[in-house]
């Protein structure tokens, strides 16, 4: 299996919620692909298969593997379908009530409802308890920590079988000796991780303090069994190169931080296509890109200006209202770092569905891995998106490796069964329903991320991923007078790919809140210093700290201001001077912001480091596996044509066969390894050089 | 529903979402720059975008629905008295006059106006609760005045900035007139800022689309959402409606409470709101002014058509209200207007009322009170606590009311700030923040609960209170059982209670005492003994009824390990 060309490479896991897509690729770019259907019940094992896979493909030896980079979707999972651990959610006596409270915010929709309801606490009051400990704003000790109180409440805690016991007490970001104590007093008598707001997000503010630590503590148990399992089945198949996994905000943890901080993973699997867009746009050199992926389960969208895509620093979790995710108040907070982007409960497994009125529906209903869609042959029978593109002759799966029992009759026949009877028309004229509803519910999530930002898409270019993206990219941005469409090389599996795209990233805070004249550098330099100490530790580096590059960060207000503006600090030791530096930049970074700085009495808040290892970025670029040059000799197959709304016969080409020097004209249908690229009439194909197909539109109509 | 992605112009809706997030962008800077705590920890900014004319086109979501009105009405006094052609690039004014579209002296109006090649094209306008102007009473509650002029200073129309030049003379006339200048002059400043970002933004968008682009757009999105409002009022039985609210009393004259009356005339596609019948005006802090009492009415019908409709000029234009001059909906100089949350409060209970006759599903228990209050420290470094909390919402057909969350005026808790910036500002201890059992109105849906807020206060200081309802309770409906009142008390370092009135200014909190807010709850919907018993022992469990109420009201038996008592709640039910 060794073989004598093996080099040293990377892979990239990226579990969906029906594909499991594993890639390896070097420096060169990818040399092998694998696509399985997710096992749900266990999906370490479809990702250690197809791992299994890439290895043999590429003929590599495991021990030349550097490092595993995974993307999941298990934390956003976990909490969405209430899949976590059950846990208890200890704080301050006089607090309660704490989460039953929350600090809901009423949008547009529910403003003028009389019968709205509070959404329901993370943590029920049933299994909410007090201690008796007070800090004080300036970390000063105003009720010892009780701790017979702490005892007596492991007790109480014993015989409720929890997964964990999430600790927010008031003040502790200014002094966590009592959580610190807690937590031992706690773990000493129960067995029983107990995860502390100080570790997870040590800044002000105790509601989103407290959220973020409950919402640590449920994703915890659930995420350390699954990367720990995963971990060792890795090494079973012989790579010891460390597992790393993708954060909300397209950096890179090791397995240790992301089970520390659990709900940073919340985003990981979006983010990975969302750095897949940006790598591919800064090889083309294209800055500005929608980042549109669309897999087996749901579709997403994120827009990247000027190579950096848009990042929030509160994710509501189950957040909604016309911002979305981003708007404070309309879910659970979590206070980590994530990628702006909107998504829809629409892929190529989403269910269609006539309804009474013969109106069709696509999703919210997925069919997921399994049973998968009905053309898949493992059992099942409502129509899918997927169905819908095999009946319009878009797709066609026989070669498909992962799915043996491929049956184009029977996705003809769920949706004859389910769509086209009841409302009596033909086979071909629902499933092209089902497409165009499919289009518009992608257009949904880009709408969220563009128009509703105020942002014109049409000055972008539309980056397309996932197995289902490039069958529906052109259409969707046709919608948007979006004229140019890329689809990189192995666009089927991009996610994958992006995942290899990114550092190591570690991203460390602490709050010091000092006035301006307060100011020690030498404490402050200390403080940087444990920062970036662990900052380093989290990414593994070596004691030299070869290749970890820090920054360091403060966050300055007026005094008597309650929020602050970030000061990136230059790279050298804090002194005075450093600091009246940081300081001026503050008053024109305050004009910058808000037309007005003048110089007056500060405060310092909080001490940021962000510390970043290079391994090595691997390009988007697939080395055309056959070398050929010969144009695709002819193919053609039956495809509906958007424009005569009837089957046609379509030419085909091979994506591994066509060279920048070829070019199509739609209706064409582009087949590459994972993903069949739809190019419609009105547009234009063109390969480039690093493998990627770019479409155009020809004529702009209305 | 409307498809807006299959628009086949989406230039339109570009434009749309443009203004949106300009007015949007202009609270968040407003909020990220403000000093006083009161807005930076509860997101309580107002922030618009109006036409040259002063009709408002798009508010940010965060704005009180109780300033959209106020914030337009100001912007059309300040061209009033400044003619269009005057106004130039960098000009910024000021406004807070209550009898000009004004709220109170503490909500204070900046606009700037929007100026493309020499003309002034559209307006951008921020509205804050600034910290302190003056006034009888700290944070600008004073629930004593019986004259505007006790409340705070007032500004007319005034250039805050002209020609991009600050205007330092005014600033140093409200410096000198407030009890914390440092944060009032600095919201003020925010308030400026968040104009400025808003009116980049505006003239981002005139780059992009071309002014006649833009106005066409704006033109066609108020009539648009004018012919939508008519429509869904066109909805309603036609027909007159009645409602009556209550104002417990006005602070000074104890022996006296006031009427808000209102008839609601549905009639095709118009809907007229007549406040004819209700108390005159009254030298006493419970007022409105008429664009408070507008929004509010505004507010109220809303409950009652689609809540989509977008809030711009389109949706005023659709409704016609007569507020009596001389009524205490649109009184005269110098009746104090400081005290118009109780006012807006009774406006909404009154429409309410009234609707449900048109509409019987949405019938809603009343709800607790908004509870406004101040903590000033009085011996040396200043500071103030300017905060407020919410009663539970009333009950309604298959809905408990929500805890600590008033419906009026749809915002939420996240207005109320949260204890840590509080206590590392405020010499006070927050020693608990917790629900009230047995608060809410029993019934088959109970009534939401109120909450507690004790302070612990660790330097001299003076509580000043403003809220209502001490005395009524929000009642219950068919059956339902009324909620538990509000109240304010100081208990001092003996254990010994002093209960305040619900109007209070300057009352003197020593070091060491605990100075408590308690919210009522809302009102109870249908019979208790008619609550599943299920939802009763869940109740008990969670804390919100205690085992004595779920006993004699509910007529449920919970033992102390939370399982019902199915033998003894049988016997109770069959009684």
């Amino acid at each position: 299996m060794a073989g004598s060309g093996s080099l040293p490479c990377a892979i990239g896991i990226d579990i969906g919620g029906t594909f499991t897509d594993v890639v390896l690729a070097d420096e060169t770019g990818v040399r092998a692909v694998s696509k399985r259907l997710t096992t749900p019940s266990d999906p370490a094992v479809a990702a250690i298969e197809a791992t299994r896979d890439v290895l043999a493909k590429s003929g590599s030896d495991p021990a030349d593997v550097q490092r595993v980079v995974h993307g999941t979707t298990l934390a956003t999972n976990t909490i969405l379908e209430h899949k976590g651990g059950r846990i208890a959610f200890v704080t301050t006596r006089g607090f309660r009530h704490l989460l039953a409270l929350g600090r809901h915010a009423r949008v547009e929709s529910e403003r003028f409802n009389l019968a709205f309801d509070l959404p329901s606490p993370p943590v029920g009051l049933a299994l909410t308890f007090e201690l008796t400990e007070r800090i004080g704003p300036r970390g000063d000790v105003l009720v010892p920590l009780d701790e017979a109180s702490v005892v007596t409440l492991a007790e109480a805690l014993k015989p409720l079988d929890l997964e964990g016991v999430a600790v927010c007490l008031l003040h502790s970001h200014t002094n966590p000796l009592h959580e610190f104590r807690v937590r031992e007093l706690l773990e000493s008598r129960l067995d029983t991780p107990v995860v502390l707001s100080y570790d997870v997000s040590p800044e002000t503010r105790e509601f989103e303090r407290a959220t973020t630590t409950v919402m640590s503590a449920i994703v915890r148990p659930v995420m350390e069994r699954y990367l720990r399992e995963l971990e060792s089945r890795l090494q079973l198949l012989g790579i010891a190169a460390p597992l790393y996994v993708m954060e909300s905000a397209g950096g890179v943890l090791t397995v240790e931080a992301a089970v520390r901080r659990s709900v940073s993973t919340v985003e990981s699997g979006p983010a990975a296509g969302v750095m897949a867009a940006q790598a591919l746009g800064m090889q083309l050199g294209v800055d500005d890109v929608v980042a549109f992926d669309m897999g087996g389960t749901t579709a997403k969208a994120a827009v990247i200006t000027a190579g950096r895509p848009g990042i929030t620093h509160e994710f509501q979790v189950g957040g909604h209202g016309s911002f979305g995710s981003r708007r404070s108040g309309t879910g659970v907070p979590i206070r980590v770092p994530t990628v702006d982007l909107a998504e829809v409960g629409a892929g190529g497994g989403s269910i269609a569905w006539a309804d009474a009125y013969g109106t069709v529906h696509v999703g919210p209903h997925s069919s997921a891995a399994v049973p998968g869609p009905a053309c898949y042959g493992r059992g099942g029978v409502a129509p899918t998106v997927t169905d819908a593109n095999v009946v319009l002759g878009y797709l066609d799966l026989n070669s498909a490796a992962e799915l043996p029992d491929f049956d184009a009759a029977l996705a003809r026949q769920a949706i004859e069964v389910a769509l086209a009877q009841p409302l009596g028309v033909s086979v071909e004229t629902a499933a092209a329903a089902v497409y165009d509803i499919a289009n518009a519910m992608m257009a949904g999530a880009l709408h969220v991320v563009t128009v509703q930002r105020g942002i014109d898409p049409r000055r972008y270019a539309l980056v397309t991923s996932g197995g289902a993206g490039p069958l529906h990219a052109a259409k969707v941005a046709e919608r948007f007078g979006i004229a140019r469409v890329l689809v990189p090389p192995a666009a089927g599996v991009a996610s994958a790919i992006g995942l290899l795209t990114s550092d190591l990233r570690s991203e460390q805070v602490r709050a010091m809140h000092l006035s301006g004249d307060e100011v020690a550098a030498n404490e402050v330099e200390i403080a940087f210093r444990q920062l970036e100490d662990q900052g380093a530790g989290e990414l593994g580096a070596s004691d030299d700290r070869v290749g970890v590059v820090a920054h360091r960060t403060l966050d300055i207000r007026y005094r008597r201001q309650a929020h602050h503006l970030s000061i990136e600090l230059p790279d050298k030791a804090f002194s005075g001077s450093v600091w009246a530096d940081a300081v001026q930049q503050f008053f024109e970074a305050h004009r910058e912001a808000f037309g007005t700085g003048r110089p007056g009495p500060v405060e310092l808040v909080n001490l940021r480091s962000s510390s970043a290892r290079s391994v090595g970025r691997v390009p988007f670029r697939r080395p055309n596996p056959g070398g050929a040059t010969a144009t695709s000799a002819g193919r053609h197959r039956p495809a509906w044509s958007l424009a005569q709304r009837s089957m046609v016969e379509t030419p085909i080409l091979e994506r591994s066969v066509c060279t920048p020097s070829s070019g199509a004209r739609g209706p064409v249908l582009i087949e590459d390894l994972e993903a069949t690229v739809l190019v419609p009439a009105g547009w234009s194909a063109s390969f480039l050089e690093d493998g990627t197909t770019q479409l155009d539109r020809e004529t702009v109509t209305t | 529903v409307n498809d807006v992605t299959a628009s086949t112009n989406i230039d339109d809706e570009i434009i749309r979402h443009g203004f949106l997030i300009a007015a949007e962008e202009s609270a968040i800077t407003v909020v990220k720059a403000a000093h006083s705590q009161f807005i930076v920890e509860g997101s309580d900014a107002g922030a618009a975008v109006l036409t040259r004319r002063g009709e408002l086109v798009a508010q940010a979501a965060a704005t009180s629905i109780l300033h959209s009105g106020g914030i337009a009405e100001t912007v059309r006094a300040i061209i009033e008295d400044y003619p269009l052609d005057s106004m130039v690039d960098g000009d910024v004014y000021i406004i807070n006059d209550s009898y000009r579209g004004g709220v109170h002296a503490n909500d204070v109006t900046v606009a700037r106006p929007v100026v493309i090649d020499g003309r002034v094209e559209f307006f951008a306008a921020t509205l804050i609760h600034v910290l302190d102007l003056g006034g009888g009473a700290h944070g600008g509650i004073n629930a004593q005045a019986q004259e505007t002029f006790e409340e705070g200073l007032q500004l007319p129309p005034l250039h805050l900035a002209t020609a991009g030049v600050r205007n330092d003379e005014l600033f140093k006339l409200i410096e000198l007139n407030s009890r914390s200048p440092v944060e009032t002059v600095g919201d003020i400043e925010a308030l400026s800022s968040g104009t400025l970002v808003c009116s980049r933004r505006v003239e981002a968008l005139v780059a992009e689309h071309g002014l006649d682009r833009l106005h066409g757009a704006v033109d066609e999105y108020l009539a648009q959402t004018e012919a939508w409002t008519r429509a869904e009022i066109a909805k309603l039985p036609p027909g007159s409606y009645e409602g009556r609210a209550v104002i417990d009393d006005d602070g000074i004259n104890s022996d006296r409470s006031y009427d808000i009356c209102v008839r609601v005339t549905v009639e095709g596609d118009t809907l007229g709101l007549d406040f004819e019948g209700t108390s005159p005006q009254v030298r006493a802090g419970v007022n409105s002014s008429a664009s408070q009492a507008f929004d509010s009415a505004v507010f109220a019908v809303r409950c009652f058509i689609d809540s989509t409709i977008p809030t711009n000029d389109g949706v005023f234009r659709s409704m016609k209200a007569n507020f009596p001059r001389g009524s205490m909906l649109n009184p005269e100089p110098p009746h104090p207007c400081g005290g118009r949350m109780m006012a807006s409060y009774a406006i909404v209970d009154a429409i309410v009322e009234a609707l449900s006759k048109a509409a019987p599903d949405r019938r809603i228990a009343r709800s607790g009170m908004l509870l406004g209050y101040a903590l000033a420290g009085i011996s040396g470094n200043y500071w103030i606590h300017n905060s407020f909390d919410f009663g539970g919402t009333g009950a309604r057909i298959g809905h408990d009311g929500a805890d600590a969350t008033g419906f009026h005026f749809g915002v939420g808790r996240n207005q109320i700030p949260q204890v840590e910036p509080i206590e590392a500002r405020c010499e006070v201890l927050c020693t608990g923040v917790e629900l009230i059992a047995d608060s809410g109105g029993a019934g088959r849906w109970r009534g939401g609960l109120g909450v507690r807020i004790t302070l612990e206060v660790l330097e001299d200081a003076v509580a000043s209170i403003r809220t209502d309802h001490f005395e009524t309770p929000p009642t219950g409906i068919d059956g339902g059982g009324d909620a538990m009142r509000s109240s304010v008390y100081i208990v001092d370092p003996r254990g010994h209670r002093t209960d305040l009135p619900s109007k209070a200014a300057n009352v003197p909190v020593s070091k060491g005492c605990l100075f408590v807010l308690e919210t009522s709850g809302g009102g109870g919907y249908g019979r208790p003994s008619a609550r599943p018993i299920e939802e009763v022992a869940r109740d008990v469990v969670e804390g919100r009824v205690t085992p004595g109420s779920a006993r004699d009201i509910y007529r449920v038996e919970v033992r102390q390990d939370g399982a019902v008592d199915e033998a003894a709640t049988e016997i109770l039910r069959s009684r």
